[in-house]
C-alpha cells in the first residue's frame, strides 16, 4: 500500500506534470508525421532527458510512446500512409472507411479502441507483473540465453515475404553484433584499429539509419510525384450502439493477441496489428468486408497494436529485455538514470512501477481527449510540403545521434546505415531482422558464455526454465516455417484444379486512384484490355484506358502496350445518363 | 496548428544549433595568458554517458569550480570504447587549461588491455573521489566471512561476477585470487546492476561491485557483503569489515580525479590545482558524492600523479597475469 501511495505521490510533482505535457505534445506530433516512429522520437527525446529524475524522464518518454500510438493512426486513415509500422494494419480498413466518408467515425473509433487496448494491457502489467517478477529473479544467464534465443526465433516471422532474405538479414545483424570487445575476455574483435569500434556499433545510430534515413534516401531517390490530398470531410464522429456491439468481439480477440505479442521480446505493434486483424477476420461473421472499410477490421488492428504497450512494458521492466524498439531505448535511458530494469526492479522499486502504470493510464486517457479535440485541426498539418518534412527529419536524426556520444563518428554510422538500408530495401531485404540480430546477438552470446562459465553446458539442459524456453524457441522457430510450407502446398494443390494466371496489364499510373469495370476481348487475334480509371467515379479525369497485347511471334511474350502511349485514345466520361463514344478500339487496332 | 509546428521546428533547430556550437566551443585556444587565466569557458570532458557515476562526480565538481574560477565549466560527455575515446580526445587537445577532463581508474588499466591510452600523456591535477569495492555473496550463502569464502574457494572454484571484462571489479577479483590462492572464476556482466541481481538470485557465488550498488541491495537484504576493499569501513554499511580486518590487506576502488593534456603552463596548473582542491573539499561536493555511495577522497596533483603511476604498475602485473 505504501508503494501505491508513494508512486502516485511522485506523479503529483509539478515538474512531472510539465514533463508529461512535453511528452504528450511531442508524441502526438511525432506519431502524426508519416515516417517518424515512436522509437525515433523516444531516442531523440532520451538525449534531452538524461539529466532528469527517473519519474520525470519516464513521464516524457512513456507519454511520447503512448502519444505516438494515437497520432500515427491519423495519416493511416486519412492518406493511407502509416505514421509508424504499428499502424500498417490500420490502413487496411481505416483508409477505405475515410474514402466512404466515414473518416470521423474511423478516427474516433480508432482512438477509443487504442485507449481500451492500452488500459487493458496495463491491467496485465499491474496484476500479472508480480508473478512475472517472482519468476524473473530465477532468470540467470542460462535462462536469459534461452529467452533471447526465443526472441531470435521470431526472425522468421518478421522476415516478410521471403524467409531466406529475412534470415540472411538476421545473420548479417548477428555478425555485425560481434564487432567490438569480447564480452568475457575483453579481446578486440573486428575492430581494424578503429578505436571507436571497441564499444561495438552504436545501436541507435544503426536503427535510425536503417529505418528513418533509409526511408528518407528512398524518397529522395524516387522521382514519382505523389500528391495525395487530405480528406476534407470527416462525416459522423461517434459510433452507434450497434457499431459498439460490432466492435466488441474483435476488441476482445485482439487485446489478448496484442498483450501476448507485446510481452514477447522484439515483437511489437506492427506484428500484433497484422495478426490481430488476421485473427479477427477469421472469427468475424462478415470476413468479406475486411479490407473494404470494415469497422471490425479497424478495431482489431488498432486494439492489437496498442495492447502491445502493456505487454511490452511488463517484459521490459520485469526481465530487462526490451519488448520492442521503443523499450530498447527506454532501457538505455533507465540505466543512465540509475534504474536497472530487470528481475529485482519490482521488489527494489515498487513505487516506481506504480508511477509507470499511472503515467501510462494518464497518458492514454489524455491522449484520447486530445485526439478527439484536435482531430479536425490536425489534418491540415499534412499540407506541409514533403521537402520540409524530410529536411526536418534529417536534421533531427543528425542532431539526435550526435548528442548520444558527441562524436561525429556516430553520425557517419547512421548515414552509412541509411545507404545500406536503401540498398536492402530496394533488394527486398527487411531491416527488422538486422536490428533484431544486432540487439539480441550480444545478449545471446554473453549470456551463453556466462552460463557456460558458471555451470558448464549441463546448466542449459538441467535448469527447467532454461530448458523449457529453449524447447519453446524451437517450436516458435518451426511454427511459421511449417505454416509457410503448408500454405505453399495448398497453393500448389489449388493450382492443379483451377489454374489462375496473374499478369500485369499496366503498371500503376499516378492519376489512377480508382479503377473498375475492366474487360478483356479478342480483337483480330490480339488481346485488348479496357478499363475505367481516374481520381474517382464521376471525376473529370476519369477515362477509359486501353492496352493491346499482340499474339503470336510478332512481339515478345506477355508484352502489353503501355496505356500512356495511347493517352489520346481515352474518352472523357460523361455525366450519368448520357453515353459517350469510345474510340479506343479503333485506335488500338491501328 | 501550422504555426505551432513551425514554432516547434524552429525550437528544435535552435536546440540543435546550441548543442553543436556548445560542443565546438572547447576547441579554441586562448594562448593561456598567465595573468588572466582563465578567461574563456573551460570544457570538462567526461568519458561516460550522462547520468552515470563519473558524470555525477564531474558535474558536482564543475558546479563548485565555476564560482572559484569565475568562468563557466561546460561538461561534455564523450562515451565509448571503455572511456578510451574521451581519453584520446583529451590527450590530443592543446595544453592550455581550456580543456580538462574527469579521469577514472581505467586510465591506469587500459594500456594493459591493449588500448592506446598512456598515463604519461596527461597532467594529473587532483583526485576527487573514491568508490571502494565490495565483495558480496547471496543471503543464503554458507559463507559468513571473507576468510570462510577464501578457504572454501581453495577447494572448489567460485563464480565471481563483476561489471564487465577489463573492469576494475574484475581486476579486484583477480587481485584477491592471486593474493590468497583462491580459485575465482571471473564472470563479467554488462554493468554492475545485473551482477548484483545475479548474486541476489543465487546464480553466482559472489560478486565484486562498487559500494553504491551493493549498499542498496544490502539495505533490502538481497545480498550479504563480506568485505570492503578499502583502508576503512564504508559509511553506508558500517558493520561490514574491511578486507584488511579479515586478514587480506587489499585495496581496490573506482577512483576519479581531474586531468589535462600533458604540458600545462606552470601557473595555469597551479590555478587549476588549487581550485580543484577547494572545490573537492567544499560541503556541496562532498555531500553529493556521499549520497551517491562513494567517498570524497582528495589527493593533491603531486600525490595523485604518484598514485596513478603506482596503480598503473600494479595493474600491469595483475592484468598481465590475467
Amino acid at each position: 500500500m505504501n508503494a501505491l501511495a508513494d508512486g502516485i505521490a511522485a506523479l503529483l510533482d509539478p515538474t512531472v506534470a510539465v514533463c508529461f505535457v512535453v511528452g504528450l505534445l511531442v508524441g502526438t506530433l511525432v506519431g502524426f508525421f508519416p515516417g517518424i516512429t515512436g522509437s525515433m522520437a523516444v531516442a531523440l527525446a532520451s538525449g534531452f532527458t538524461l539529466t532528469l529524475e527517473p519519474v520525470q524522464g519516464l513521464a516524457v518518454l512513456l507519454t511520447i510512446y503512448v502519444g505516438a500510438n494515437y497520432g500515427d493512426r491519423i495519416p493511416s486513415i486519412l492518406v493511407n500512409t502509416p505514421g509508424t509500422p504499428a499502424a500498417i494494419a490500420t490502413t487496411f480498413d481505416g483508409y477505405p472507411m475515410a474514402r466512404q466518408g466515414k473518416a470521423g467515425l474511423a478516427l474516433v473509433s480508432s482512438s477509443i479502441v487504442t485507449t481500451g487496448g492500452i488500459l487493458l494491457s496495463m491491467v496485465l502489467f499491474v496484476v500479472a507483473a508480480r508473478p512475472v517478477a517472482q519468476l524473473a529473479l530465477e532468470f540467470g544467464p542460462a535462462e536469459m540465453f534461452a529467452l533471447v534465443v526465443f526472441g531470435l526465433a521470431i526472425m522468421v516471422s518478421v522476415s516478410g515475404k521471403s524467409v531466406v532474405k529475412g534470415l540472411i538479414a538476421g545473420v548479417a545483424g548477428l555478425v555485425l553484433a560481434t564487432v567490438g570487445r569480447d564480452p568475457i575476455t575483453g579481446d578486440a574483435r573486428f575492430v581494424f584499429g578503429v578505436n571507436d569500434l571497441n564499444s561495438g556499433l552504436p545501436f541507435i545510430a544503426v536503427i535510425i539509419g536503417l529505418f528513418g534515413i533509409a526511408e528518407l534516401f528512398d524518397q529522395l531517390l524516387t522521382h514519382r510525384p505523389h500528391t495525395v490530398k487530405p480528406i476534407s470531410s470527416l462525416g459522423r464522429w461517434w459510433p452507434t450502439r450497434g457499431e459498439y456491439r460490432q466492435m466488441a468481439r474483435p476488441f476482445g480477440v485482439s487485446s489478448v493477441i496484442g498483450m501476448i505479442v507485446g510481452a514477447v521480446p522484439a515483437a511489437g505493434g506492427d506484428i500484433a496489428g497484422l495478426i490481430g486483424w488476421d485473427r479477427a477476420k477469421r472469427m468475424s461473421k462478415e470476413p468479406d468486408r475486411f479490407g473494404k472499410g470494415s469497422l471490425e477490421g479497424l478495431t482489431a488492428a488498432d486494439t492489437a497494436s496498442s495492447a502491445t504497450l502493456g505487454g511490452s512494458l511488463t517484459t521490459t521492466m520485469a526481465l530487462g529485455i526490451p519488448g520492442d524498439a521503443v523499450m530498447a531505448v527506454m532501457i538505455g535511458s533507465m540505466i543512465i538514470w540509475g534504474v536497472q530494469p530487470g528481475p529485482s526492479l519490482f521488489t527494489r522499486e515498487p513505487e516506481l512501477m506504480v508511477s509507470i502504470a499511472g503515467i501510462m493510464v494518464m497518458a492514454a486517457l489524455v491522449s484520447l481527449a486530445i485526439s478527439l479535440v484536435r482531430t479536425r485541426g490536425i489534418v491540415r498539418l499534412l499540407d506541409l510540403p514533403n521537402h520540409y518534412l524530410w529536411g526536418g527529419i534529417l536534421v533531427c536524426c543528425i542532431v539526435g545521434t550526435y548528442t548520444t556520444t558527441n562524436n561525429i563518428y556516430t553520425v557517419w554510422v547512421m548515414l552509412v546505415s541509411g545507404v545500406v538500408g536503401v540498398v536492402m530495401k530496394r533488394c527486398g531485404f527487411p531491416p527488422g531482422p538486422v536490428v533484431l540480430g544486432l540487439l539480441l546477438g550480444p545478449l545471446a552470446e554473453s549470456n551463453l558464455r556466462r552460463a557456460l562459465l558458471i555451470d558448464g553446458p549441463a546448466g542449459l539442459v538441467t535448469q527447467p526454465i532454461a530448458a523449457g524456453l529453449l524447447v519453446l524457441a524451437l517450436v516458435a522457430l518451426a511454427g511459421p516455417l511449417v505454416a509457410r510450407a503448408r500454405a505453399a502446398r495448398t497453393e500448389r494443390r489449388g493450382a492443379m484444379t483451377a489454374p489462375v494466371h496473374r499478369r500485369w496489364v499496366a503498371v500503376d499510373h499516378p492519376s489512377w486512384r480508382q479503377a473498375h469495370a475492366s474487360t478483356v476481348l479478342a480483337v483480330g487475334g490480339d488481346l485488348l484490355a479496357a478499363w475505367f480509371a481516374g481520381e474517382r467515379e464521376g471525376s473529370p479525369d476519369t477515362r477509359i484506358w486501353c492496352a493491346r497485347r499482340p499474339q503470336g511471334r510478332r512481339a515478345g511474350r506477355h508484352r502489353w502496350s503501355s496505356p500512356p502511349a495511347m493517352r489520346r485514345t481515352g474518352t472523357r466520361c460523361s455525366p450519368p445518363g448520357r453515353t459517350a463514344p469510345c474510340g479506343c478500339s479503333s485506335s488500338a487496332a491501328r | 496548428m501550422t504555426r505551432s509546428t513551425l514554432r516547434a521546428g524552429v525550437a528544435t533547430l535552435a536546440i540543435g544549433a546550441l548543442a553543436l556550437t556548445g560542443c565546438a566551443g572547447g576547441g579554441e585556444a586562448s594562448g593561456g595568458d598567465a595573468a588572466t587565466y582563465p578567461q574563456d569557458d573551460i570544457t570538462l570532458i567526461v568519458q561516460a554517458a550522462a547520468g552515470g557515476g563519473s558524470d555525477l562526480s564531474a558535474r558536482a565538481l564543475a558546479t563548485e569550480l565555476e564560482p572559484i574560477l569565475g568562468v563557466s565549466i561546460v561538461v561534455e560527455n564523450r562515451p565509448g570504447a571503455s572511456g578510451s575515446t574521451a581519453m584520446q580526445y583529451v590527450a590530443d587537445q592543446d595544453p592550455d587549461g581550456q580543456t580538462i577532463g574527469f579521469v577514472p581508474v581505467e586510465v591506469a588499466m587500459l594500456k594493459h588491455l591493449n588500448f592506446d591510452v598512456d598515463p604519461a600523456a596527461y597532467d594529473f591535477l587532483g583526485q576527487i573521489m573514491l568508490g571502494p569495492g565490495v565483495l558480496s555473496v547471496p543471503v543464503d550463502s554458507p559463507y559468513q566471512t571473507l576468510e570462510q569464502f577464501v578457504t572454501a574457494a581453495k577447494s572448489r572454484p567460485m563464480a565471481v561476477g563483476n561489471s564487465g571484462a577489463g573492469s576494475i571489479w574484475e581486476a579486484a577479483a583477480l587481485g584477491l585470487a592471486s593474493e590468497t590462492g583462491a580459485q575465482l572464476t571471473s564472470v563479467p556482466f554488462d554493468g554492475e546492476a545485473p551482477a548484483v541481481a545475479a548474486v541476489a538470485g543465487g546464480q553466482i557465488d559472489a560478486a565484486v561491485g562498487g559500494g553504491a550498488s551493493a549498499s542498496a541491495a544490502y539495505a533490502e537484504q538481497q545480498i550479504r557483503p563480506l568485505a570492503v576493499f578499502h583502508n576503512e569501513r564504508h559509511p553506508l554499511m558500517p558493520d561490514v569489515p574491511t578486507a584488511a580486518e579479515a586478514g587480506f590487506p587489499l585495496e581496490f576502488g573506482g577512483w576519479g580525479g581531474i586531468y589535462a593534456p600533458k604540458g600545462l603552463p606552470a601557473d595555469v596548473r597551479t590555478t587549476l590545482e588549487s581550485a580543484i582542491q577547494q572545490a573537492a573539499n567544499s560541503p556541496g561536493f562532498t555531500e553529493t558524492i556521499e549520497k551517491s555511495g562513494s567517498l570524497p577522497v582528495y589527493k593533491s596533483g603531486e600525490e595523485f600523479t604518484a598514485f596513478v603511476n603506482s596503480e598503473y604498475e600494479r595493474f600491469g602485473t595483475l592484468l598481465g597475469q590475467g
